[in-house]
């Protein structure tokens, strides 16, 4: 039986009797350590040309003012001032949180409960995995003109939920369903990604805990909850983080389908980022906004870390 | 001393030879045909424009014409979607990379001319003795947005102005007719759609009419001429929004008029594409839309019935007195980079004189998309072959230009915003505009402070 | 280890293991129908991608063609250079599938199995690269990739995406469950540092790296704005860049656009299925028994 726990990082050594031993682990540690760096260093320094470099520059740029053809001047906190008096600031910070939130959730929920059932062997069911992931391929501008036609107030969706005693629905014209709109079409095209990497993972569990657990008569819901789940935490752990910095970042997607209207109902920082930057000509200030998306993943992230961190040393 | 292949040598040939090249160039005069050899130094020009199915392939042929007759200068000639060209031209201003010579939407000209990042352009290079010869050769309205201080930064090219669309044969159903019952003021274009519209229940069969609502810059197109013939204004002299108001409140009172007031319109309903505005009129789900002039092409991959029975027919801007209607005249301006050289910007100066120099060509090629010159094409019995094209010159020279404003796409957002919750979330005018007029003053204070 | 074997490991952890086969039956409907939902809006493309311009609009969408338009493919492909795009954009993706195969496999794996200090604050750097959207970081990186003279060439189009930090984490997090026993045996056994990344953890991470090649070549096949940005020349353009400029031609049928969309689905569709099969065999070696 595989231990779970092991309070030693790398694993229990027997051998030479304690003094040697120690001499040379010691050393064997730190040659191991130098080859954990080195095996990432190729990764950070090409992060460091061609990611730390601009961002830094970027994050320069937000106490700058920069009309992107004459120099830069420096502003100070001017940028971020500006922000904080802007009620549509406020009001797309608001949306991006909502957003981010919304489409997170319901992406890994969705996405777990899809790799589950198919992983339930059902014949077929690896079909309609892949005919699901195939939503996830279509090219971004087929995306938003087919939802748009779909989302219509005449269009399929209103046609199907008609008859179900629904009235017409303006999907992507009202406040009240355009922000759903677009989370609804968000989690539908990147469930599927997140199912087969949940998939992926699922077929990697070890099969000897499960056999036990249903010598011991565990249902399956506790197999579930007290197997599978804990095992899943490092791709739990990476869907989430991963699903939230994507939907931080989306643009092209809820731009096209509503240009964040009606009003500013589905406007998210990365459309004012934009707008702030390629249409009013203010980098600087685009850069602020930017730099606090940022400061909101860095922390959500790195609250993710610590969370996660302890359901790892199941691993470690 | 060197002999030109023509004949006895110019005196450009002597100046060239001792070696003074570069004042040769600067005293140039557009050499056609050389029949062989390059005494001339090669220049090469990068030119970029953005696409339209049927500017562009002209815009293309001219230049290919230009290189043949000029073998020394070689044109790098790119074009990009319409909405990408801006970003590329910012980022190549930014980075350096821009290209030497362009095409510039007209309302952009204030921004690019405040950055100082256009060159002047020499008239007399394009063929004008004077400035004024110049600014005389085209309407007001146009030049206005392409000179500063006395000297002209862009050379217009196609401009138009925006007609009502009718669709003749719905007008026909309901027993009017297109040619005599066309609306002339607001009141009126209410009044007619609302007796073109069809209902099925609380369903829209056919909408009277229908207003763009995808794009800021349509809205502000839209919006301009019902602004302004309510006498009111973008800005008043010290700067401050004024679109809220009572002119202000007036002009979007009319504008959301035809869908509230008479019920003619539903702004929710529409499968117009940011490529094809016009999608309802086209498929006539809508009977009238206010549009640039349309292409035949696009009526015909779009309607081939509206298209060969040749129903859909342009009439005057309705305005708010009764045939003192006007639109929107807004177009593209032949630029050139400031930081282009000498030798770049006169080549760029001789491209654009050719490319402009034959106007009738470009209409068999680019109908109905007019011109912002005023002489040398309209009267051509080729233009008037084209049905209705009086009607869409006369838009055009009769239209008001977009506000000069240096932040002209925050207005344009602004504004976009709040026709979007006037109309689909039925919000309170005067707070809505006091709310966009806002925005304005503060991004307009940003700029001043940058 | 026969496939018969692996199938029923499989379904070990399955919900539904000694199923009678109504229940089965019915969680396949509902499976089918869930897939059938999702699959809407792309059966719409296709359907469309063989219909007459006229009918794209129409709101009561005709599913059976009455008439079937095959000639949208030719036609639309001949509008503009598409095949050159095409190439283009394959030469990119593949390019950047590859590198990223590789160096976030190394990294992944150094993050996952060595405790230097401060690997979480290296996890979090590296994770910082997905915060800052392109736009704010377009212009730098454009100069970084001007100052190597690669505007309007294949490497400016690939030098930002040769490492995701996605990649690397995705690597991360699947190196992170095999268990370090092996890792350690191997050491006491002497093997060096590379091959036992080679031959004992690559081996257990199939499905993680068929994913990672996977949305890897799927994600710089669909990129728009760096290759707008980095690109002003024709022959060098991605399929996206054609894509949105042949939205803007009217006088086409607009049916053929939905042709060339969903031919841009193919490549990474081919390629999905065939790593498909090395997720859904995936692991080989599994529990120190």
């Amino acid at each position: 039986m595989v231990e779970l726990t092991s309070s030693e990082p790398y694993g229990s050594l027997s051998g030479p009797p304690p003094v040697a031993r120690r001499f040379w682990q010691i050393h064997h540690r730190q040659r191991i350590r130098l080859w954990g760096i080195a095996f990432v260093l190729p990764t950070l320094m090409f992060f460091a040309v061609f990611k730390y470099g601009p961002m830094m520059w970027a994050i320069e740029l937000s106490f700058n003012s920069y009309d992107m053809v004459s120099t830069p001047n420096f502003v100070g906190l001017d940028n971020y001032r500006s922000l904080a008096a802007d009620p549509i600031f406020r009001e797309t910070l608001i949306n991006t949180l909502v957003y981010i939130a919304g489409s997170t959730i319901l992406t890994t929920i969705i996405g777990l409960s899809l790799a589950l059932a198919i992983n339930t062997g059902i014949p077929g069911a690896r079909h309609c995995m892949t005919a699901m992931f195939l939503t996830n391929l279509m090219p971004i501008i087929a995306v938003c003109l087919v939802w748009r036609f779909l989302l219509h107030p005449y269009g399929l969706v209103n046609q199907i939920l008609q008859p179900l005693g629904f009235g017409r629905i303006d999907w992507l014209t009202s406040s009240s369903t355009a922000m759903p709109a677009i989370i609804m079409v968000t989690v539908w095209r990147f469930a599927p990604y997140f199912m087969v990497i949940f998939l992926a993972a699922l077929l990697a569990l070890p099969e000897d805990y499960y056999e036990a657990a249903e010598l011991d008569g565990a249902g399956a819901i506790r197999r579930f909850i007290h197997i599978t789940l804990p095992l899943l935490m490092p791709t739990i752990f990476f869907v989430v983080v991963v699903s939230a910095l994507l939907c931080a970042r989306i643009f092209l997607m809820p731009y096209l389908i509503t240009g964040g209207g009606p009003g500013n109902a589905t406007r998210v920082l990365s459309m004012l980022i934009y707008e702030t930057g390629f249409s009013y000509l203010k980098m600087g200030l685009a850069a602020a906004i930017s730099v606090v998306l940022f400061t909101i993943m860095m922390g959500f992230t790195a609250l993710q870390i610590r969370l996660f961190a302890r359901s790892e040393q199941v691993y470690m | 001393m060197k002999k030109s292949a023509i004949g006895s040598p110019t005196r450009r040939d002597v100046v060239r030879s001792i070696g003074v090249a570069g004042l040769g160039a600067a005293v140039s005069v557009p050499i056609t045909r050389r029949a062989f050899g390059q005494t001339k130094k090669s220049v090469d020009i990068s030119f970029w424009t953005f696409d339209n199915p049927q500017q562009r392939p002209w815009v293309q042929k001219r230049v290919k014409m230009f290189m043949e007759q000029n073998p020394h200068v070689r044109v790098d000639f790119q074009w990009f979607a319409f909405g990408d060209l801006g970003k590329k031209i910012s980022v190549g201003f930014a980075t350096g990379t821009a290209p030497d010579g362009f095409v510039s939407q007209d309302w952009f000209m204030p921004v690019w001319l405040d950055k100082g990042l256009l060159a002047p352009l020499d008239v007399k290079q394009l063929g004008y003795d004077t400035f004024t010869a110049f600014t005389g050769d085209f309407a007001k309205a146009f030049v206005d947005g392409a000179t500063k201080d006395g000297k002209v930064y862009g050379y217009p090219m196609w401009f138009y102005g925006y007609c009502n669309y009718l669709n003749a044969k719905q007008f026909k159903e309901v027993g009017l007719n297109a040619e005599k019952d066309w609306p002339q003021n607001w009141d009126q274009l209410g009044e007619v759609a609302k007796r073109m519209t069809v209902k099925d229940g609380d369903k829209f069969v056919r909408q009277g009419f229908k207003f763009a609502m995808h794009s800021s810059q349509w809205t502000m197109i839209q919006y301009n001429p019902i602004l302004l013939q309510s006498d009111g204004k973008w800005f008043d002299d010290s700067g401050k929004c004024t679109i809220n108001n009572e002119a202000g409140i007036k002009a979007m009172t009319i504008r959301a008029s035809i869908a509230q007031k008479y019920g003619a319109e539903d702004p929710a309903d529409s499968i117009a594409t940011n490529p094809i505005p016009g999608m309802d009129f086209l498929k006539e789900r809508a009977s009238m839309f206010f549009c640039h002039p349309l292409p035949i092409s696009l009526v015909k991959a779009e309607n081939p019935a509206m298209e060969a029975e040749n129903y859909f027919r342009p009439v005057q801007y309705p305005g708010v007195q009764t045939g003192k209607g006007f639109s929107t005249t807004y177009g593209f301006n032949l630029v050139i980079n400031g930081k282009a050289s000498a030798e770049k910007q006169e080549a760029l100066h001789n491209l654009y004189k050719f490319m402009m120099s034959d106007l009738v060509d470009a209409w068999k090629d680019a109908a109905p998309f007019t011109f912002a010159k005023r002489t040398g094409w309209a009267d051509n019995p080729e233009v008037q072959k084209f049905p209705y094209v009086n009607e869409i010159i006369k838009a055009k020279d009769e239209g008001v230009f977009l506000p000069r404003s240096l932040v002209f796409n925050e207005l344009a957002d602004s504004m976009h915003r709040a026709v979007q919750k006037v109309m689909l979330s039925k919000a309170d005018i005067k707070k809505t505009l006091d709310e966009a007029a806002a925005e304005v003053d503060r991004a307009t204070a940003a700029y001043k402070r940058a | 280890m026969t496939l018969e074997v692996a199938d029923s490991r499989r379904n070990a952890n399955g919900l539904m293991r000694h199923l009678p086969a109504l229940r089965k039956t019915v969680g396949l409907v509902l499976l089918a129908s869930l897939a059938f939902a999702f699959l809407v809006p792309i059966l719409w493309m296709t359907v469309m991608s063989f219909q007459e311009g006229g009918k794209m609009f129409n709101l009561r969408t005709e599913w059976i063609p009455a008439v079937w338009h095959f000639e949208n493919y030719p036609n639309a492909i001949s509008r503009a250079p598409f095949v050159q795009y095409f190439i283009n954009s394959g030469i990119v993706s593949l390019t950047v599938m590859a590198t990223n195969v590789v160096f976030c496999t190394f990294a992944g794996y150094g993050l996952a199995k060595f405790r230097f200090p401060g690997s979480g604050l290296v996890l979090l750097l590296i994770l910082s690269t997905l915060m800052l959207p392109l736009e704010v970081t377009l212009v730098p990186t454009f100069l970084i990739v001007h100052k190597f003279e690669w505007i309007n060439t294949y490497q400016g189009i690939v030098a930002p995406l040769l490492i995701d930090a996605f990649g690397v984490f995705l690597m991360r997090q699947s190196i992170i469950s095999i268990p370090s026993d092996y890792i350690e045996a191997a050491r006491i056994d002497g093997a060096g540092e590379l091959r036992i990344l080679l031959q004992i953890i690559v081996p257990q991470c199939v499905p993680a790296l068929s994913v990672l090649a996977i949305f890897s070549f799927r994600d710089s096949w669909d990129q728009f704005l760096w290759p707008l940005t980095v690109v002003s020349i024709d022959r060098l353009r991605t399929y996206p860049l054609g894509l949105v400029q042949f939205g803007e031609e009217y006088g086409y049928p607009a049916t053929e656009q939905m042709a060339i969309a969903a031919l841009a689905t193919l490549p990474v569709f081919l390629l999905f299925l065939i790593l498909q099969r090395s997720i859904n065999r995936g692991f080989g070696l599994s529990g120190l028994k």
